[in-house]
C-alpha cells in the first residue's frame, strides 16, 4: 500500500541531475526534447504575442476591421468607473474565494488525514472512495449540484425541513448565498486532493520521532505542534500551491452555478468569457487577458521557486 | 488517369473537358447548396411551430428548412460567436429585437431596405413591429430584419381562483371592491397579497427577475414605464435624470415590495422558472412573455386567463418581445436568394394567417391582429392585441449587451437587498453614461 | 480517540459520498418524482406516485439518454459522448508519446537550460484557458478548425504534453540506468535502448500518464466550451447548454448522462490509485 509506506516525501528526483552521457549526442538528445518545445512554445508565444498587441486595439469577435486604440483598453481595465467590468473586483473575488477554499480544503484535508492515518481494514477502499470527487469534471458536476441546491425541489433544503427548518426558514441558495454555493462545491471536490497530500506528509515523518517523543513524555498537543505540523509543512505548502493555482483558473463552476454575469461570484476567468464571448470585445478582453498574465507568471515563478527550495531543502537534509 | 493514356488526348480538348466538369459541379453545389437553409432562432414552443410551417414551404418549393433552437440563456453568445467564423453555420439568424444595431453596424445582418419593401407589404405590418424589429437606426428606414414573431409581456392568471365565490367574497369585504383582473399596480399587489399563502403552498406573483441574459431587464420595464420613467432620450443618448428619476425609483421599490409575495426564489426568475411557479398551479399571477401562454393554455385549459401588464395613473406600457429575420451576410448567395424567397413566402396574408394558428406564432399582421376573430380565436389573443399598442423596447444600439448586463446587475442588487433602490439607479445611470459614451453616441 | 476518528470519517464518507448516492438515485426516477417537494430517497418498486419518501425505479432515463432534449438538434448525448471519446484518445496518445519522448530526452542527457525548460512547461499549466483561447479561435477560424474535432484534438495534446513530461519523466528518473548503460556498451544505439529498453520498463508510467491525460482532457470545459460550440460538442459543453431549457433541466437524463460519463473517470481512478498522489501533484510529489 503506497500510501502507508514510509518514504522521503519529495524524491527529489523531478529535476535533472547531471548524468548519463554527453558524448557529443547534440542532436540526438535535441530530437528528444526538441518536437514539444517547439510546440509548446508555439503554442504559448504566439497567444501571448497576439494577446499584447490586441491589447491596443478594438477587434470585435465577430472578426472585422478593427482600429488602434492606444492605452484606452487599459485605461478601462484600470479604471475606477462604475461598472463592474472592473478587474479590481474580479481579482478581489477570485482571491477571497482561492484564500477561502484552499484554506477549508487545507483545513478539513489535514484533519482527515489525521484521521486516516493509522491503518485499518478497507483503508484503501475507502481512500479511493473518498478520491473520486477530485476527479470529475467540475462543469458537469456542477450542473448537478444545481439541483442540490434547489429551493423547493433540492434535496439540502428538503434535509434541512426533516431537520425542521419550515418552507421559509430555508435559505435560498443560488439567488442569496451564491459565493457560498460555489465554496461548497469547490470544498467538496478538492479536499480529497488536501487529505492525499497531507497523509504523505504524515507518513513521511518517521516514526522514530514519535517514539522518542513518547520517551520524552511529550504532550499531544506538543507533539502536534513541534513534530507533525512542521515536518508536514513544506509539503503542504505544495499543495496549497498547487491549489491555489488551479482555483485561481476557477471558471467550470462558475459558469455552472450562478454564470457568468453576477458580480458577486465573477472570477477572473468568468470576467474575460463575458467581456470576450458576451460582449464581444476582443480588444479589450486582450487587455485583461495581459494583466492576468504577469499575475500568472509570478504565481508561476514564486512555484519554481518554492519547488527549488524543497529540492535543496531535501539535498541539504540527505 | 495514367500518364500514357493522358499524353495521347490532345491537350485543348482536355482542358475544354474540365472546364465543362468543373462548370457543372459547381452549377450542381450551387443547386445542391440552395436546396436547404438553416434558421437559428431560441428553444421554445414558436420555433416548433416555424419548423412545422415551414415544411409547406418545403413541400412547395422543395427547399428544406431546418430550425435549430438554442435555449435563450446561451442564445445570443453562440450567434455572435459564430458570426466571427468565415462562414456561418446559419442563413437565417431569427435574433432578437435587441440585437439589430450589432448586427447592422457590423455588417452582420443583411441590408433589406431595398428588397423588403417589394417583397413585403410594409403598409399591412405593425408599426411597432416594424419600428423595433426590423429598422436601425430608428426612424431611419433601413431595414436589416423582416418580422418573424411579435410578442409582448403579459400576465397569466388562475381564473378559476378568481371565479371562486368564497375567494370573491373574502376579497370584498378585505379590500372592500371585487375580485377583477387589476389595471392598476396596486391592485395587482393587493391580489397578489390576497393570494399569498405560502403555508399552503400558494403564491400571489412570480416576476421575471432571472438575471442570465434580460428577463430582469423585461420583467422591470413595465414598471418603469408605467411610473414615468425611461432608458434615456433616444436622440441624445442622455441618461441621467431617467433612469434614476423619482418615478423610476418608485417603480423599482414597487417591483422588489412585490417579490415578498412570490415563490422561494422568487428574486431570479427567468422565463422558465415564471412559467413553472404557475403551471405547476402555486401561483396566482405570472409575468411572461405572450409566446409562452399557448403552452399553458393547453396544459391548463379553464384553469388559465390572461391579461395586460397594469400600469399607473394612465400609463401603460409593456416590454416588446420578438424577434424578426435576419440573414446572414457569411453565407453563400444561393442560400441567400433561397432564405428571401423563405421571408417572402413567410410574410405573405395566407401564410400569416396559417402561422397564427401555429403554437405561439405571433404574427405582425396589423389586420389580422385587429380583427374580431383573432381576438375570439384563443384565450390570450385579446390581450395580445391589446398589449402590442403598447409595447416599447430596450436599447437597440450595438453596446446594448453591455447596457443590459449593466442593468441587471444593478437592478438585481437592489432587489437583493444589497443596495437601496435610488442609489442602485444612480449608479446604473453612471454606468449607461460611460457605457454609451465609450461607444461614442453620448457626447 | 477513536471514537473521535471513526465520527469523523463516517460524517465526512456520508457527506462527501451523498452527492454521488443522490446523482445515483436521480437517474433511476421518473421524470415527476425527480422535482419532487418531498425528500424522495428510497427506490421501491411499485412506489405510487404522492408517496413522501419513495419512489419506483426505472431505467427510463438510460433509455432516452440518446434523445436531444432540445428538438431541432440533430446530435443527442452519444454522439457527444463519442467525440468526447475519441478527442480524448487520440490527444493523449500524442501527449504520452511526445512527452515520453521529450521526458527521455530530460532524463538521460544534460540539456542546456534544463531546469528552465521544465518549468517553462510546468508553467504553461499555470494558464488560465480563457486567457489564451482568443488567438486560439482566432487561429483556428483561419483554417476552419473551430467546431472541428482535429482542433480540438490538437490543442488537448499541446495541453497535456506538460503533464505528460513532468509524470513520465518521474518514472523514467525511477528506472536504473544500468540497463541502458549495459545496452549501450553492447553496442546498441540510444533509440534502440529507447525503444526496447525504456519504453517496455516504462509500460505501467507511461499508462498513469495515459489515465491522467484522459481525465484532464475528458473534464475540460473552458476551451472546449469556446472553441466547439457548435458541432464536435464534447460532453461537458453539452450538459452546459441544457441550463436555460424551457421546459426545465430533465434532471433523470442529466443524472444518467453525468453517471455514465462519469464511470470511465471513477473504473480509471480505482486502477491508478497508487499513481493518485504522483498524477494529481504534476509529478512533483512521488511516494
Amino acid at each position: 500500500m503506497p500510501i502507508g509506506s514510509p518514504s522521503p516525501a519529495l524524491s527529489g528526483s523531478s529535476l535533472p541531475h547531471p548524468r548519463g552521457p554527453t558524448s557529443g549526442s547534440g542532436w540526438l538528445k535535441w530530437s528528444f526534447v526538441g518536437p514539444t518545445l517547439l510546440v509548446l512554445i508555439a503554442f504559448n508565444a504566439y497567444p501571448l504575442v497576439y494577446t499584447v498587441i490586441h491589447a491596443f486595439t478594438d477587434a470585435d469577435i465577430t472578426g472585422g476591421a478593427w482600429s488602434w486604440v492606444g492605452f484606452d483598453n487599459f485605461a478601462q481595465v484600470f479604471s475606477n468607473r462604475t461598472f463592474a467590468a472592473k478587474y479590481g473586483a474580479a481579482m478581489r473575488t477570485t482571491g477571497l474565494f482561492v484564500v477561502l477554499a484552499v484554506g477549508i480544503q487545507l483545513t478539513l484535508g489535514f484533519i482527515l488525514a489525521l484521521a486516516l492515518k493509522k491503518p485499518f481494514r478497507g483503508k484503501t477502499a475507502l481512500l479511493t472512495l473518498l478520491l473520486v470527487p477530485m476527479m470529475l469534471s467540475p462543469a458537469v458536476m456542477g450542473l448537478f449540484w444545481n439541483l442540490i441546491f434547489e429551493g423547493s425541489y433540492g434535496p439540502l433544503n428538503q434535509v434541512l425541513a426533516l431537520f425542521g427548518l419550515d418552507h421559509n426558514q430555508q435559505p435560498v441558495w443560488r439567488t442569496d448565498h451564491r459565493f457560498l454555493c460555489l465554496l461548497i462545491v469547490d470544498v467538496w471536490m478538492w479536499t480529497p486532493f488536501m487529505m492525499l497530500v497531507s497523509l504523505a506528509g504524515l507518513n513521511a515523518i518517521p516514526g522514530s520521532l514519535y517514539e522518542a517523543a513518547e520517551i520524552d513524555r511529550a504532550s499531544s498537543w506538543r507533539v502536534f505542534t513541534r513534530i507533525t505540523l512542521p515536518l508536514c509543512a513544506p509539503l503542504l505548502g505544495l499543495a496549497v500551491l498547487l491549489r491555489a493555482t488551479d482555483a485561481l483558473k476557477q471558471f467550470d463552476l462558475v459558469m455552472a452555478i450562478t454564470g457568468p454575469n453576477q458580480a458577486d461570484t465573477r472570477t477572473v476567468s468568468a470576467l474575460l468569457y463575458q467581456i470576450i464571448f458576451g460582449n464581444g470585445k476582443v480588444g479589450l478582453g486582450s487587455a485583461y487577458a495581459c494583466v492576468v498574465l504577469v499575475v500568472v507568471i509570478a504565481m508561476a515563478t514564486l512555484f519554481t521557486r518554492y519547488l527549488d527550495w524543497m529540492q535543496a531543502r531535501q539535498g541539504r537534509a540527505g | 488517369m495514367p500518364f500514357s493514356l493522358l499524353s495521347r488526348i490532345p491537350f485543348a480538348a482536355a482542358c475544354r473537358r474540365l472546364a465543362l466538369a468543373c462548370c457543372l459541379a459547381w452549377t450542381a453545389s450551387a443547386v445542391t447548396a440552395a436546396e436547404s437553409i438553416t434558421i437559428w432562432w431560441a428553444q421554445w414552443a414558436p420555433a416548433e411551430g416555424l419548423q412545422e410551417l415551414s415544411q409547406e414551404f418545403t413541400a412547395e418549393t422543395g427547399i428544406a428548412v431546418q430550425v435549430h433552437q438554442i435555449p435563450w440563456a446561451n442564445f445570443q453568445d453562440q450567434v455572435f460567436l459564430d458570426f466571427g467564423n468565415k462562414q456561418t453555420s446559419f442563413d437565417i439568424v431569427v435574433g432578437d429585437s435587441q440585437w439589430i444595431g450589432r448586427g447592422a453596424s457590423k455588417g452582420l445582418y443583411m441590408d433589406l431596405s431595398d428588397w423588403l419593401p417589394k417583397a413585403v407589404n410594409l403598409d399591412t405590418i405593425l408599426p411597432q413591429a416594424l419600428t423595433y424589429l426590423c429598422e436601425y437606426p430608428t426612424g431611419s428606414k433601413k431595414y436589416y430584419a423582416a418580422p418573424c414573431e411579435t410578442d409582448a409581456v403579459g400576465f397569466a392568471y388562475r381564473k378559476d381562483w378568481f371565479a371562486d365565490p368564497a375567494e370573491r367574497a373574502a376579497f370584498t369585504a378585505k379590500f372592500g371592491r371585487d375580485l377583477e383582473v387589476p389595471t392598476t399596480w396596486s391592485e395587482f399587489r393587493d391580489i397578489a397579497a390576497f393570494f399569498h399563502r405560502p403555508a399552503d403552498n400558494r403564491y400571489g406573483c412570480a416576476l421575471l427577475t432571472g438575471r442570465g441574459y434580460d428577463s430582469l431587464v423585461m420583467g422591470y420595464q413595465n414598471f418603469l414605464w408605467a411610473f414615468g420613467g425611461s432608458w434615456g432620450n433616444g436622440t441624445t443618448y442622455a441618461v441621467a435624470g431617467h433612469i434614476n428619476s423619482p418615478g423610476a425609483v418608485t417603480a423599482l421599490t414597487t417591483m422588489k415590495g412585490l417579490l415578498a409575495y412570490g415563490p422561494n426564489g422568487a428574486g431570479n426568475f427567468d422565463y422558465g422558472n415564471c412559467l413553472e411557479s404557475f403551471t405547476n398551479g402555486s401561483t396566482a399571477m405570472a409575468m411572461d412573455y405572450f409566446a409562452f401562454f399557448p403552452g399553458i393554455s393547453k396544459a391548463m385549459g379553464e384553469q388559465a386567463g390572461f391579461f395586460v401588464v397594469p400600469g399607473h395613473q394612465g400609463k401603460r406600457m409593456a416590454s416588446l418581445g420578438g424577434q424578426g429575420f435576419s440573414i446572414s451576410t457569411k453565407t453563400v448567395p444561393a442560400k441567400q436568394a433561397a432564405a428571401k424567397q423563405f421571408i417572402a413566402w413567410f410574410s405573405s396574408e395566407a401564410v400569416q394567417k396559417k402561422w397564427i394558428t401555429k403554437d405561439a406564432g405571433f404574427t405582425a399582421h396589423a389586420g389580422i391582429l385587429a380583427s374580431p376573430a383573432f381576438r375570439e380565436a384563443t384565450p390570450y389573443n385579446a390581450a395580445f392585441a391589446d398589449s402590442v399598442s403598447i409595447m416599447q423596447d430596450f436599447w437597440n444600439v450595438p453596446v446594448y449587451n453591455e447596457l443590459l448586463a449593466a442593468a441587471t446587475q444593478y437592478l438585481g442588487e437592489a432587489l437583493d437587498g444589497s443596495l437601496e433602490p435610488q442609489a442602485a439607479l444612480n449608479a446604473l445611470a453612471e454606468a449607461h453614461e460611460n457605457i454609451l459614451t465609450e461607444a461614442g453616441l453620448l457626447k | 480517540m477513536n471514537w473521535l476518528r471513526t465520527t469523523v470519517l463516517v460524517l465526512y464518507t456520508v457527506i462527501a459520498c451523498a452527492p454521488l448516492v443522490w446523482l445515483g438515485l436521480t437517474s433511476l426516477k421518473p421524470p415527476a418524482d425527480a422535482t419532487s417537494l418531498t425528500l424522495k430517497a428510497i427506490p421501491l418498486p411499485g412506489a405510487e406516485p404522492d408517496s413522501v419518501h419513495t419512489f419506483a425505479p426505472t431505467f427510463a432515463a438510460y433509455a432516452s439518454l440518446g434523445t436531444p432534449p432540445v428538438s431541432g438538434v440533430q446530435s443527442g448525448f452519444w454522439q457527444h459522448c463519442l467525440t468526447s471519446v475519441i478527442i480524448g484518445l487520440v490527444s493523449t496518445a500524442a501527449a504520452v508519446a511526445l512527452g515520453t519522448c521529450t521526458a527521455y530526452g530530460f532524463s538521460r542527457f544534460r540539456i542546456a537550460g534544463a531546469k528552465d525548460w521544465l518549468f517553462f512547461i510546468l508553467s504553461t499549466r499555470f494558464l488560465p484557458p480563457l486567457a489564451v483561447v482568443t488567438p486560439i479561435l482566432i487561429m483556428y477560424r483561419h483554417v476552419d478548425m473551430q467546431n472541428s474535432h482535429i482542433g480540438l484534438m490538437l490543442l488537448y495534446t499541446v495541453f497535456n504534453l506538460s503533464l505528460a513530461v513532468w509524470l513520465m519523466k518521474g518514472f523514467i528518473d525511477d528506472i536504473p540506468k544500468a540497463f541502458e548503460e549495459a545496452a549501450l556498451i553492447d553496442g546498441y544505439s540510444r533509440v534502440h535502448a529507447f525503444f526496447h529498453i525504456i519504453i517496455p520498463q516504462a509500460r505501467t508510467g507511461m499508462a498513469v500518464t495515459a489515465v491522467f491525460c484522459l481525465i484532464a482532457a475528458w473534464n475540460e470545459y473552458g476551451f472546449a466550451l469556446s472553441l466547439n460550440p457548435y458541432e464536435a460538442k464534447t460532453v461537458p459543453v453539452y450538459f452546459a447548454g441544457l441550463q436555460g431549457n424551457i421546459n426545465g433541466i430533465p434532471w433523470p437524463q442529466v443524472a444518467a448522462g453525468a453517471l455514465v460519463f462519469v464511470a470511465p473517470i471513477m473504473v480509471f481512478t480505482v486502477l491508478v490509485r497508487r499513481h493518485l498522489l504522483r498524477g494529481v501533484t504534476f509529478g512533483t510529489i512521488k511516494q
